[in-house]
């Protein structure tokens, strides 16, 4: 029994210096890390909003009915609203996907980024590329997009990512959840 | 004698990146291994990283392997790694969070890399501080070199990129090297050109 | 959270997801201890034991972090839960039943270091499982573990008898194989 008592003073000693030199440097990284997270969070929006200079963060109304939407930003210029960057986080092949999409005030879409994600390097993570999320700006918000597999898209269309439907589909989700937001609470 | 022990250091270092090589000869290590080397750079800092934990493991296990009961070791040895893992972890978020996103679930899982709690058991509690530390480099750097030679080829069959740039004009690139399989495919074949050296080798020396 | 959803996790988790084929979590034993079908099911068991007790607890680990703020904590936390829990899980199976203990005994130990069970629990984490959700996923990722193990040495056994060229016998050999059932493993790609 004593020799137990010890073994697990000693185990406790050491998890008690392990906690503080954890404790300690999680004290130094934690300003950092907030801070680049804070300015990965700025850049993504004004990726998707470019004219904007500032950002105002907006209470998602009735977010049960939203269950993707994770973020609403106002994009301002000059004290004046230009548009909105919404945040959704649909389900991809690999898990959640970050889809960052930004609507300019009168309903077109400015631009689409894709945050973090797990999909398949060289299939599903090509949803990153300009050649898949650029096919989304200029999209007007009257309208849900659709993903086809083949052929030339129309207006209301994206092509899919040779190899990837879900991917395609998971950020498409993602973008109409946005269009629908915007048209039901934003417009 | 103090030839005498910067030649036992040096061997040590040797043996990790080479005759030893802990994915090469001692098949250690294999998951991050083989998720992680879908690029050069991916490699590398992956390595890296695995290198600092075992070096800071390492050195904190054979510093303190007197004080430790032999019964309670493994605890004690697992505790010390997963806090140097996590340290290690959040300096990567504050500093280079691109990396850090791109390594993603296998930072936290360097804690149950078998190379570091093997180094832990094999080595660091048996041998001095300053030995350990050579160990901990070797290894580590062997690791890296494991992992950058996955990563780089990888990479330039499966994407046609070295470090992110093109190097063919024109070339399609077989997907397959950057996805599972190609993980699988790359390290059998390697395994297989190590083993028909070292059988040409020894013949060399029979003769 | 409906069945449907359920079935989708589990199935992912078996199939399109598999851990071992598609994540690489799990490579040391699956390279280890698949030379035999027999003692490939002695582990898919006692993985599937510990993996989804480790899922439960580290879940409720993960509720205290939160609340303290301690959430950095995380990795040294989930790995100290599993490395006692495979001890107590050792223990128990010891006392219960022998005939299980020799079955699984040597396995266990194993177990701690075996990055699928540290990596489904960060993994329910990460994608914010509720229990039920966690549980399932836990299933699912055993299941899944435990036909790629099973199916892998299924193959192996036929291979030591077969006329490899001397370079590829052993490992390289293996990896080869475990390449063509990752392609195979790849066509449940658009399943989910």
């Amino acid at each position: 029994m004593k020799e137990i008592r010890k073994l697990g003073l000693i185990l406790l000693v050491i998890t008690a210096i392990a906690a503080a030199a954890l404790g300690y440097v999680n004290m130094i990284t934690k300003g950092p890390i907030a801070e680049q997270n804070r300015l990965a969070d700025i850049a993504a929006r004004k990726q998707v909003l470019p004219q904007a200079e500032d950002f105002e963060q907006l209470d998602i109304k009735s977010p049960g009915n939203y269950l993707i939407i994770k973020e609403i930003y106002k994009g301002l210029q000059g004290g004046k609203d230009i548009g909105y960057t919404i945040k959704t986080v649909p389900n991809g092949y690999g898990g959640p996907v970050e889809v960052m999409i930004g609507i300019s005030s009168d309903g077109t879409i400015i631009g689409v980024n894709i945050g973090n994600h797990t999909e398949t390097p060289g299939l599903g993570a090509k949803a990153t590329d300009e050649a898949f999320k650029g096919q989304y700006t200029n999209k007007t918000a009257d309208m849900n997009i659709k993903v086809i597999k083949s052929g030339t898209p129309s207006d209301d269309q994206i092509s899919a990512i040779a190899g990837s439907t879900i991917t395609s589909v998971a950020v498409t989700d993602g973008v109409n959840e946005a269009i629908k937001y915007f048209n039901e609470n934003l417009r | 004698m103090i030839g005498g022990n910067e030649v036992k250091i040096w061997n040590t270092l040797q043996n990790g990146i080479i005759a030893e090589n802990p994915v090469f000869i001692q098949l250690l290590g294999m998951c991050p291994t083989l998720a992680v080397s879908t690029s050069a750079i991916n490699g590398i800092g992956m390595g890296l990283a695995t290198t600092a934990v075992l070096l800071g493991s390492n050195v904190v296990i054979s510093a303190v392997k007197k004080i430790i009961p032999d019964k309670i070791r493994i605890p004690a040895f697992i505790v010390i790694i997963a806090t140097f893992v996590t340290i290690v972890g959040l300096v990567m978020k504050a500093f280079v969070p691109a990396l850090d996103q791109a390594l993603g679930l296998f930072i936290p899982l360097i804690v149950v890399n078998c190379i570091i709690l093997g180094r832990a058991e094999a080595f660091a509690s048996k041998n001095s501080v300053i030995q350990s530390l050579a160990d901990g480099i070797g290894m580590g750097l062997g690791f890296t070199l494991a992992l950058f030679v996955l990563g780089t080829i990888r990479e330039i069959i499966g994407a046609g990129t070295i470090f992110g740039n093109l190097i063919f004009e024109g070339y399609q690139p077989a997907l397959i090297m950057i996805l599972p399989p190609g993980a699988f495919l790359l390290l059998g074949l390697l395994l297989a050109l190590f083993n028909w050296i070292s059988v040409k080798k020894a013949r060399g020396e029979s003769r | 959270m409906s069945v449907t959803g359920l079935f989708i996790i589990l199935v992912s988790g078996i199939l399109v997801n598999n851990f071992v084929m598609s994540k690489f979590l799990g490579i040391c034993p699956f390279l280890g201890v698949s030379k035999q079908v027999e003692t490939a099911a002695g582990m898919s068991m006692a993985v599937t034991f510990v993996l989804t007790l480790a899922s439960i607890m580290t879940y409720i680990v993960q509720l205290i972090l939160v609340r303290l703020g301690l959430e950095y904590l995380q990795t040294i936390a989930f790995i100290l839960v599993i490395a006692a829990l495979v001890q107590f899980v050792e223990m128990v199976v010891q006392k219960v039943s022998p005939t299980l203990y020799k079955a699984l005994g040597v396995y266990l130990p194993l177990i701690t270091t075996n990055c699928a069970v540290l990596g489904i629990t960060i993994i329910n984490i990460q994608y914010g499982y509720n229990i039920i959700e966690t549980i399932v996923n836990a299933i699912g990722v055993a299941i899944g573990f435990g036909l790629a193990i099973i199916l892998f040495a299924g193959i192996r056994e036929r291979l030591e008898i077969a006329d490899v060229p001397s370079v590829f016998k052993g490992f390289p050999i293996a990896l080869i194989t475990a390449s063509l059932m990752s392609i195979a493993f790849l066509g449940f790609a658009g399943l989910v």
